[in-house]
């Protein structure tokens, strides 16, 4: 019984091929589950904004990054409204950072705040057009951190 | 009174033992070492370069819902909503390319109704988004929405039908996606911010406000329709209704490029006009170059 799993496999090699391939097999709908998990979380993030009245996107950002990698995700938004920016990571012990710069590279942040795997920015633009929130893994105990950002807006 | 004030140098910690002090502070400057993620937010450079981004680093933009733009409309002033108005009732199309670019187009109709506090327009518009959704077999997404946007119409709830067709947009993409069709899903957002654009440009051209123009300055997004278009499948890209939206897209794209507070009355005109003949194409089901 101890040995059932590989059994009916002959050599070591054939069995590193099988682990192998069921790992790589597996691992897409791994990465997919923890980015899920992380978008969880930014919901969770964005739930004190929604009792504030701001409506919460659907659509979301997410993906994984190494420690210190950045990524930039555009938006379109517009001079009136007040957004909440909310990222955060299914992994503990990860810490992480959301700002808002505006086409010129500005840092236009009206507020920020970065609690361990949760981060959050807004921003009421003095302008309507293109901004990009920098989305940064700051410190990870793992290689690739799972993360998504959602947003709302009033 | 004077005698029993605090003498400078003093306060609650006069009335500590000098360890009990010492392990007090020690014990702060502890706390703020052992928890610098709690104490201290990261401090963000004030300028960046965003050209140190390659473009693997840079996720495209989402398309805004309406009632983003609906929502700063709301805080400009109150224009005549009811002349925006469009009558009559769609008729589905065939051509699932047109069909997801009506849906999209009677979701935006179905903000204006809202404004124009018209319930009786905004369920009908709600049953046409089940009739719609139904042809391009999306309809089990939004059939709660559907009965959800009648309800609260009745109720007079604008707030909440609001909330109920950005739901229903963001339900039948999501369908879409589900279904790999992610061009008609774009089709769908697409159909939504033509009729959306020339429903702004009618009410900016009507004297509404220099921040209502400001609102046009959509540079990214409109590259970014441009692009989804470029990047479909031969045949959805050579429809000729959609190759028609793209020639319009090529030519607002420029006058959006601007900033907001360059646009003027007579390039706010020509995107209206130019909208508002394509979302007849799509509405009607010709294409007239």
């Amino acid at each position: 019984m101890k040995f059932f799993l590989f059994s009916g496999f002959g050599t070591r090699t054939q069995r590193f091929i099988v682990v192998t391939v069921l790992l790589a097999a597996c691992s897409p709908c791994l990465v997919r589950a923890t980015v899920d998990d992380a978008l969880s979380f930014a919901y969770e993030a964005a739930l004190p904004y929604y009792k504030q009245g701001y409506s919460i996107r659907k659509d979301a950002w997410g993906g994984d990054l190494g420690v210190r990698d950045k990524k930039a995700v555009s938006s379109q938004l517009f001079k009136g409204n007040n957004y909440w920016f909310l990222m955060a990571s299914d992994v503990k012990g990860a810490t992480l950072s959301v700002h808002i710069y505006d086409d010129n590279g500005n840092l236009v942040d009206a507020e920020s705040w970065q609690k361990g795997r949760f981060a959050g920015a807004r921003v009421s633009p003095k302008a309507t057009g293109t901004f990009f929130a920098i989305v940064q893994i700051l410190k990870s105990p793992e290689d690739r951190t799972p993360w998504a950002l959602v947003y709302g807006y009033k | 009174m004077l005698h029993s004030e605090t003498p400078l140098g003093e306060g609650i910690f006069s009335r500590f033992p000098m360890n009990h002090l010492f392990l007090f502070s020690t014990a702060i400057v502890c706390l703020f070492l052992i928890s610098p993620p709690i104490l201290r937010a990261d401090t963000p450079p004030k300028k960046i370069s965003l050209s140190d981004f390659p473009a693997a680093a840079v996720e495209e933009v989402v398309v805004p819902v309406p009632s983003e733009i609906f929502a700063v409309l709301d805080k400009l002033g109150n224009p005549n909503w009811k002349g925006q108005l469009r009558d009559g009732k769609v008729r589905t199309p065939e051509d699932r390319a047109r069909t997801a670019l009506l849906l999209g187009n009677v979701i935006a109709e179905g903000f204006v109704a809202v404004e124009a506090e018209d319930a009786e327009r905004v369920k009908e518009l709600g049953r046409q988004v089940l009739t719609l959704a139904e042809a391009i077999n999306v309809r089990k997404s939004v059939i709660a929405r559907s009965k959800s946007i009648t309800d609260k119409a009745d109720q007079r709830d604008w707030r909440g039908v609001r909330a109920e067709f950005d739901g229903a947009l963001q339900d039948v993409r999501g369908a879409m996606q589900e279904l790999n069709d992610q061009d008609l899903s774009q089709l769908v957002s697409l159909g939504g911010w033509l009729r959306g654009t020339e429903v702004l440009t009618s009410i900016v051209s009507g004297g509404f406000s220099k921040d209502g123009i400001e609102l046009l300055h959509q540079p990214e997004l409109v590259n970014y329709f441009d692009r989804c278009i470029g990047s479909m499948g031969g045949r959805l890209r050579k429809n000729p209704l959609v190759a028609s939206i793209r020639d319009v897209l090529r030519k607002i794209g420029p006058i959006v490029n601007e900033g907001g507070d360059k646009i003027t009355p007579e390039q706010v005109k020509s995107i209206h006009d130019l909208t508002h003949g394509v979302n007849q194409q799509i509405v009607e089901g010709t294409t007239g170059n």
